[in-house]
Protein backbone atom coordinates (compact mmCIF):
# COMPACT_ATOMS: atom_id res chain seq x y z
CA UNK A 1 0.00 0.00 0.00
CA UNK A 2 1.64 3.50 -0.90
CA UNK A 3 1.80 6.26 2.04
CA UNK A 4 -0.92 8.30 0.21
CA UNK A 5 -3.49 5.28 0.66
CA UNK A 6 -2.01 4.35 3.90
CA UNK A 7 -2.93 8.06 5.39
CA UNK A 8 -6.05 8.01 3.27
CA UNK A 9 -7.39 5.14 5.05
CA UNK A 10 -6.56 6.75 8.26
CA UNK A 11 -8.53 9.47 7.84
CA UNK A 12 -11.36 7.32 7.00
CA UNK A 13 -10.91 5.53 9.87
CA UNK A 14 -11.59 8.57 12.25
CA UNK A 15 -14.31 9.30 9.76
CA UNK A 16 -15.80 6.14 9.95
CA UNK A 17 -15.69 6.30 13.75
CA UNK A 18 -17.50 9.53 13.95
CA UNK A 19 -20.31 7.34 11.14
CA UNK A 20 -20.43 4.42 13.30
CA UNK A 21 -21.17 6.65 16.79
CA UNK A 22 -24.37 8.31 14.41
CA UNK A 23 -25.45 5.11 13.27
CA UNK A 24 -25.96 3.87 16.85
CA UNK A 25 -28.04 7.06 17.62
CA UNK A 26 -31.79 5.90 17.90
CA UNK A 27 -32.58 9.19 15.97
CA UNK A 28 -30.95 7.11 12.36
CA UNK A 29 -32.17 3.63 13.84
CA UNK A 30 -36.09 5.37 14.05
CA UNK A 31 -35.93 6.64 11.11
CA UNK A 32 -33.81 4.19 9.05
CA UNK A 33 -36.60 1.53 11.00
CA UNK A 34 -39.62 3.26 9.31
CA UNK A 35 -38.42 3.63 6.06
CA UNK A 36 -37.33 0.02 5.94
CA UNK A 37 -40.90 -0.69 7.51
CA UNK A 38 -42.74 1.28 4.88
CA UNK A 39 -40.28 -0.55 2.02
CA UNK A 40 -38.43 2.51 0.79
CA UNK A 41 -35.77 1.41 2.44
CA UNK A 42 -33.52 -1.62 1.94
CA UNK A 43 -30.84 -2.58 4.36
CA UNK A 44 -28.62 -5.58 5.22
CA UNK A 45 -28.58 -4.95 8.31
CA UNK A 46 -31.49 -5.73 11.18
CA UNK A 47 -33.09 -2.70 12.51
CA UNK A 48 -36.53 -2.47 13.87
CA UNK A 49 -39.76 -0.23 13.08
CA UNK A 50 -40.61 2.19 15.38
CA UNK A 51 -44.41 2.34 13.82
CA UNK A 52 -46.15 5.67 13.92
CA UNK A 53 -45.08 8.88 12.90
CA UNK A 54 -41.06 9.56 13.02
CA UNK A 55 -40.14 13.00 14.04
CA UNK A 56 -39.19 15.24 10.86
CA UNK A 57 -35.95 16.85 12.65
CA UNK A 58 -34.54 12.96 13.30
CA UNK A 59 -35.20 12.48 9.49
CA UNK A 60 -32.89 15.48 8.49
CA UNK A 61 -30.29 14.55 11.27
CA UNK A 62 -30.38 11.03 9.71
CA UNK A 63 -30.40 12.38 6.15
CA UNK A 64 -26.38 13.20 7.06
CA UNK A 65 -25.75 9.57 8.02
CA UNK A 66 -27.88 7.98 5.09
CA UNK A 67 -27.82 10.41 2.31
CA UNK A 68 -30.69 8.47 0.34
CA UNK A 69 -33.08 9.25 3.65
CA UNK A 70 -32.75 12.76 1.57
CA UNK A 71 -33.77 11.65 -1.55
CA UNK A 72 -37.54 10.28 -0.20
CA UNK A 73 -37.97 13.18 2.05
CA UNK A 74 -39.73 15.99 -0.18
CA UNK A 75 -41.74 13.54 -1.98
CA UNK A 76 -43.08 12.05 1.49
CA UNK A 77 -43.71 15.46 2.69
CA UNK A 78 -45.65 15.95 -0.26
CA UNK A 79 -47.79 12.58 -0.59
CA UNK A 80 -47.17 10.68 2.85
CA UNK A 81 -47.37 13.92 5.15
CA UNK A 82 -48.68 11.38 8.23
CA UNK A 83 -44.94 9.27 8.15
CA UNK A 84 -43.95 12.59 9.96
CA UNK A 85 -45.09 13.90 13.26
CA UNK A 86 -45.45 17.74 11.88
CA UNK A 87 -44.68 19.09 8.40
CA UNK A 88 -46.38 22.74 9.20
CA UNK A 89 -42.62 23.84 9.66
CA UNK A 90 -39.88 23.10 7.43
CA UNK A 91 -36.27 24.44 6.84
CA UNK A 92 -36.19 26.73 3.72
CA UNK A 93 -34.44 24.29 1.48
CA UNK A 94 -37.21 21.48 2.12
CA UNK A 95 -40.03 24.08 1.88
CA UNK A 96 -38.31 25.12 -1.72
CA UNK A 97 -38.07 21.26 -2.41
CA UNK A 98 -41.59 20.58 -1.25
CA UNK A 99 -42.67 23.76 -3.04
CA UNK A 100 -41.93 22.74 -6.46
CA UNK A 101 -42.61 19.51 -6.41
CA UNK A 102 -46.63 20.80 -5.31
CA UNK A 103 -46.07 22.66 -8.60
CA UNK A 104 -45.68 19.43 -10.59
CA UNK A 105 -41.66 21.90 -11.17
CA UNK A 106 -38.44 19.66 -11.28
CA UNK A 107 -36.67 21.17 -7.69
CA UNK A 108 -33.41 22.11 -7.17
CA UNK A 109 -31.00 20.22 -5.75
CA UNK A 110 -31.81 19.40 -1.90
CA UNK A 111 -28.99 18.81 0.08
CA UNK A 112 -26.82 17.03 -2.46
CA UNK A 113 -29.47 14.88 -4.01
CA UNK A 114 -30.34 16.17 -7.77
CA UNK A 115 -33.52 17.61 -8.26
CA UNK A 116 -34.56 15.01 -10.89
CA UNK A 117 -33.65 11.95 -8.36
CA UNK A 118 -36.57 13.75 -5.87
CA UNK A 119 -39.24 14.32 -8.63
CA UNK A 120 -38.53 10.45 -9.60
CA UNK A 121 -40.21 9.76 -5.83
CA UNK A 122 -43.17 11.57 -6.45
CA UNK A 123 -45.44 8.84 -8.06
CA UNK A 124 -43.83 6.21 -5.67
CA UNK A 125 -44.55 7.22 -2.05
CA UNK A 126 -47.96 7.09 -0.87
CA UNK A 127 -50.86 6.47 -3.52
CA UNK A 128 -48.75 4.67 -6.02
CA UNK A 129 -48.69 6.35 -9.29
CA UNK A 130 -50.45 9.22 -8.10
CA UNK A 131 -49.14 12.96 -8.35
CA UNK A 132 -50.78 15.88 -6.50
CA UNK A 133 -52.91 18.17 -7.82
CA UNK A 134 -51.52 21.66 -8.11
CA UNK A 135 -53.17 24.87 -7.38
CA UNK A 136 -53.82 27.60 -10.17
CA UNK A 137 -55.50 30.58 -9.89
CA UNK A 138 -57.89 32.69 -12.73
CA UNK A 139 -59.35 35.80 -12.60
CA UNK A 140 -62.78 35.06 -14.49
CA UNK A 141 -65.45 37.75 -15.37
CA UNK A 142 -68.66 37.35 -13.69
CA UNK A 143 -70.87 35.67 -16.59
CA UNK A 144 -67.64 32.73 -16.41
CA UNK A 145 -68.50 31.99 -13.27
CA UNK A 146 -72.05 31.87 -13.67
CA UNK A 147 -71.87 29.54 -16.47
CA UNK A 148 -68.78 27.53 -14.53
CA UNK A 149 -71.31 26.93 -11.46
CA UNK A 150 -74.73 26.71 -14.12
CA UNK A 151 -72.56 23.75 -15.42
CA UNK A 152 -71.49 22.24 -12.32
CA UNK A 153 -75.22 22.37 -11.00
CA UNK A 154 -76.48 20.44 -14.02
CA UNK A 155 -73.93 17.91 -14.73
CA UNK A 156 -73.28 17.40 -10.63
CA UNK A 157 -69.92 17.70 -10.73
CA UNK A 158 -67.44 20.05 -9.03
CA UNK A 159 -66.63 23.31 -10.22
CA UNK A 160 -62.74 21.62 -10.70
CA UNK A 161 -64.11 19.03 -12.74
CA UNK A 162 -65.58 21.00 -15.42
CA UNK A 163 -63.04 22.65 -15.81
CA UNK A 164 -61.28 19.06 -16.37
CA UNK A 165 -63.36 18.02 -18.41
CA UNK A 166 -63.78 21.31 -20.59
CA UNK A 167 -60.11 21.04 -20.97
CA UNK A 168 -60.07 17.24 -22.09
CA UNK A 169 -63.36 18.05 -24.50
CA UNK A 170 -61.02 21.03 -26.01
CA UNK A 171 -57.63 18.73 -26.03
CA UNK A 172 -59.64 16.14 -28.17
CA UNK A 173 -61.23 18.50 -30.45
CA UNK A 174 -58.09 20.46 -31.07
CA UNK A 175 -54.79 18.42 -30.27
CA UNK A 176 -53.60 16.44 -32.74
CA UNK A 177 -52.08 12.83 -30.85
CA UNK B 1 -33.42 -12.56 -3.79
CA UNK B 2 -32.42 -11.94 -6.73
CA UNK B 3 -31.06 -15.34 -7.30
CA UNK B 4 -34.48 -16.63 -6.91
CA UNK B 5 -36.18 -13.91 -8.89
CA UNK B 6 -33.65 -14.77 -12.07
CA UNK B 7 -35.23 -18.53 -11.21
CA UNK B 8 -38.73 -17.42 -11.35
CA UNK B 9 -38.31 -15.25 -14.69
CA UNK B 10 -36.65 -18.41 -16.51
CA UNK B 11 -39.33 -21.06 -15.76
CA UNK B 12 -41.94 -17.83 -16.99
CA UNK B 13 -40.22 -17.61 -19.80
CA UNK B 14 -40.13 -21.33 -20.40
CA UNK B 15 -43.73 -21.64 -20.34
CA UNK B 16 -44.11 -18.57 -22.50
CA UNK B 17 -41.76 -20.19 -25.01
CA UNK B 18 -43.69 -23.23 -25.32
CA UNK B 19 -47.10 -21.53 -25.92
CA UNK B 20 -45.80 -19.59 -28.22
CA UNK B 21 -44.55 -22.52 -30.40
CA UNK B 22 -47.42 -24.11 -30.10
CA UNK B 23 -49.13 -21.01 -31.40
CA UNK B 24 -46.61 -20.68 -34.07
CA UNK B 25 -45.12 -17.72 -32.87
CA UNK B 26 -41.81 -16.60 -32.16
CA UNK B 27 -39.80 -17.53 -29.08
CA UNK B 28 -38.42 -15.09 -26.76
CA UNK B 29 -34.77 -15.24 -27.13
CA UNK B 30 -32.08 -16.10 -24.18
CA UNK B 31 -31.25 -12.99 -22.26
CA UNK B 32 -28.67 -11.72 -19.66
CA UNK B 33 -29.35 -9.12 -16.92
CA UNK B 34 -26.68 -7.25 -15.58
CA UNK B 35 -27.15 -6.12 -12.01
CA UNK B 36 -25.34 -2.62 -11.67
CA UNK B 37 -25.64 -0.06 -8.07
CA UNK B 38 -26.61 -0.63 -4.83
CA UNK B 39 -28.36 -3.81 -5.56
CA UNK B 40 -25.07 -5.10 -6.73
CA UNK B 41 -23.40 -4.48 -3.95
CA UNK B 42 -26.12 -5.85 -1.47
CA UNK B 43 -25.72 -8.99 -3.43
CA UNK B 44 -21.97 -9.11 -3.13
CA UNK B 45 -22.26 -9.51 0.40
CA UNK B 46 -19.41 -6.63 1.18
CA UNK B 47 -18.87 -5.90 4.93
CA UNK B 48 -20.37 -2.76 4.47
CA UNK B 49 -23.02 -0.79 6.05
CA UNK B 50 -25.77 -0.72 3.02
CA UNK B 51 -29.16 0.83 2.73
CA UNK B 52 -30.56 1.33 -0.43
CA UNK B 53 -33.86 2.45 -2.42
CA UNK B 54 -35.66 -0.26 -3.42
CA UNK B 55 -34.79 0.34 -6.46
CA UNK B 56 -32.90 -1.90 -8.98
CA UNK B 57 -30.62 -0.84 -11.70
CA UNK B 58 -29.62 -3.40 -14.34
CA UNK B 59 -28.56 -2.94 -17.82
CA UNK B 60 -30.61 -6.16 -19.84
CA UNK B 61 -31.12 -7.05 -23.74
CA UNK B 62 -34.26 -8.93 -22.93
CA UNK B 63 -37.52 -8.42 -25.14
CA UNK B 64 -40.23 -5.73 -23.59
CA UNK B 65 -42.73 -8.76 -22.21
CA UNK B 66 -39.85 -10.26 -20.24
CA UNK B 67 -38.16 -7.00 -18.69
CA UNK B 68 -42.16 -6.35 -18.18
CA UNK B 69 -42.39 -9.82 -16.05
CA UNK B 70 -39.08 -9.09 -14.34
CA UNK B 71 -40.29 -5.55 -12.96
CA UNK B 72 -43.92 -7.47 -11.80
CA UNK B 73 -41.78 -9.97 -10.07
CA UNK B 74 -39.81 -7.42 -8.32
CA UNK B 75 -42.70 -5.20 -7.61
CA UNK B 76 -43.99 -8.38 -5.89
CA UNK B 77 -40.67 -8.29 -3.84
CA UNK B 78 -41.01 -5.51 -2.65
CA UNK B 79 -38.11 -4.05 -5.33
CA UNK B 80 -38.79 -1.81 -8.46
CA UNK B 81 -37.25 -2.09 -11.47
CA UNK B 82 -35.65 1.42 -11.86
CA UNK B 83 -36.77 2.62 -15.98
CA UNK B 84 -33.24 4.56 -15.89
CA UNK B 85 -30.92 2.06 -14.60
CA UNK B 86 -29.72 1.30 -17.91
CA UNK B 87 -27.91 4.78 -17.58
CA UNK B 88 -25.54 4.21 -15.16
CA UNK B 89 -22.12 4.37 -15.93
CA UNK B 90 -19.91 1.53 -15.35
CA UNK B 91 -16.04 1.54 -15.68
CA UNK B 92 -15.11 -0.36 -19.19
CA UNK B 93 -13.11 -2.67 -16.58
CA UNK B 94 -16.09 -3.61 -14.68
CA UNK B 95 -16.35 -7.68 -14.36
CA UNK B 96 -19.72 -9.39 -13.88
CA UNK B 97 -20.21 -12.88 -11.91
CA UNK B 98 -22.78 -14.78 -12.53
CA UNK B 99 -25.58 -15.39 -10.12
CA UNK B 100 -27.69 -17.49 -11.83
CA UNK B 101 -27.17 -19.23 -14.93
CA UNK B 102 -30.63 -20.51 -16.73
CA UNK B 103 -31.85 -21.67 -19.60
CA UNK B 104 -33.48 -18.53 -20.87
CA UNK B 105 -32.33 -15.89 -18.08
CA UNK B 106 -28.44 -15.05 -16.99
CA UNK B 107 -28.14 -12.89 -14.22
CA UNK B 108 -25.17 -11.46 -13.60
CA UNK B 109 -23.72 -8.70 -10.44
CA UNK B 110 -20.96 -6.03 -11.58
CA UNK B 111 -18.05 -6.41 -9.02
CA UNK B 112 -18.23 -4.32 -5.87
CA UNK B 113 -14.92 -2.35 -6.89
CA UNK B 114 -16.73 -1.27 -10.62
CA UNK B 115 -19.77 0.15 -8.84
CA UNK B 116 -18.22 1.79 -6.04
CA UNK B 117 -15.69 3.87 -7.96
CA UNK B 118 -18.93 4.73 -10.27
CA UNK B 119 -20.87 6.03 -7.13
CA UNK B 120 -17.77 7.99 -6.33
CA UNK B 121 -17.58 9.49 -9.52
CA UNK B 122 -21.50 10.35 -10.22
CA UNK B 123 -22.89 10.83 -7.04
CA UNK B 124 -20.00 11.59 -4.51
CA UNK B 125 -22.74 13.54 -2.24
CA UNK B 126 -25.08 10.56 -2.05
CA UNK B 127 -22.25 8.13 -1.60
CA UNK B 128 -19.67 9.73 1.01
CA UNK B 129 -20.68 7.24 3.83
CA UNK B 130 -20.70 4.13 1.86
CA UNK B 131 -16.75 5.37 0.15
CA UNK B 132 -15.81 6.35 3.31
CA UNK B 133 -16.56 3.03 5.01
CA UNK B 134 -14.91 0.98 2.32
CA UNK B 135 -11.71 3.56 2.55
CA UNK B 136 -11.51 2.81 6.09
CA UNK B 137 -12.14 -0.90 6.23
CA UNK B 138 -9.25 -1.13 3.45
CA UNK B 139 -9.67 -0.61 -0.04
CA UNK B 140 -8.79 -2.99 -2.10
CA UNK B 141 -5.52 -2.38 -4.70
CA UNK B 142 -7.77 -2.22 -7.73
CA UNK B 143 -10.50 0.31 -6.37
CA UNK B 144 -7.59 2.48 -5.87
CA UNK B 145 -6.42 1.96 -9.91
CA UNK B 146 -9.96 2.35 -11.03
CA UNK B 147 -10.20 5.76 -8.66
CA UNK B 148 -6.80 7.57 -10.40
CA UNK B 149 -7.72 5.47 -13.90
CA UNK B 150 -11.27 7.87 -13.82
CA UNK B 151 -9.75 11.09 -11.92
CA UNK B 152 -11.67 10.28 -8.96
CA UNK B 153 -11.05 12.37 -5.95
CA UNK B 154 -10.89 10.04 -3.14
CA UNK B 155 -9.40 13.74 -0.74
CA UNK B 156 -13.08 14.64 -0.99
CA UNK B 157 -14.19 11.42 1.28
CA UNK B 158 -11.68 11.25 3.78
Amino acid sequence: MTALAAALRMRARRRLAGLERRRRDPRYTRVVGRLRGMNLLVTNFEVADPGGPIRLADALWAGDVEPRIFELLPALVVKAPATFDDVRTLPPDLAAAVRALRRGETPADFRGIPGADLAGWLPRVGRREKLPSCTKTFRLRHDDLKLLRQLASALELTETDVVRRALRALAAAELVD
Amino acid sequence: MLRDLARRLDAWVTDRNAELRLEGMPAYRPCQIRVLGQAALLESGLPLHLSATRDVDVRADYEHAVEAEFGRLLRASGRDLDPVGHEARMPTETTYTPLYSGRNVTLLVADPDAVLVSKALKAPAKNRPLIVEYLAKGASPRFLRLCTRYAVDLEQFA
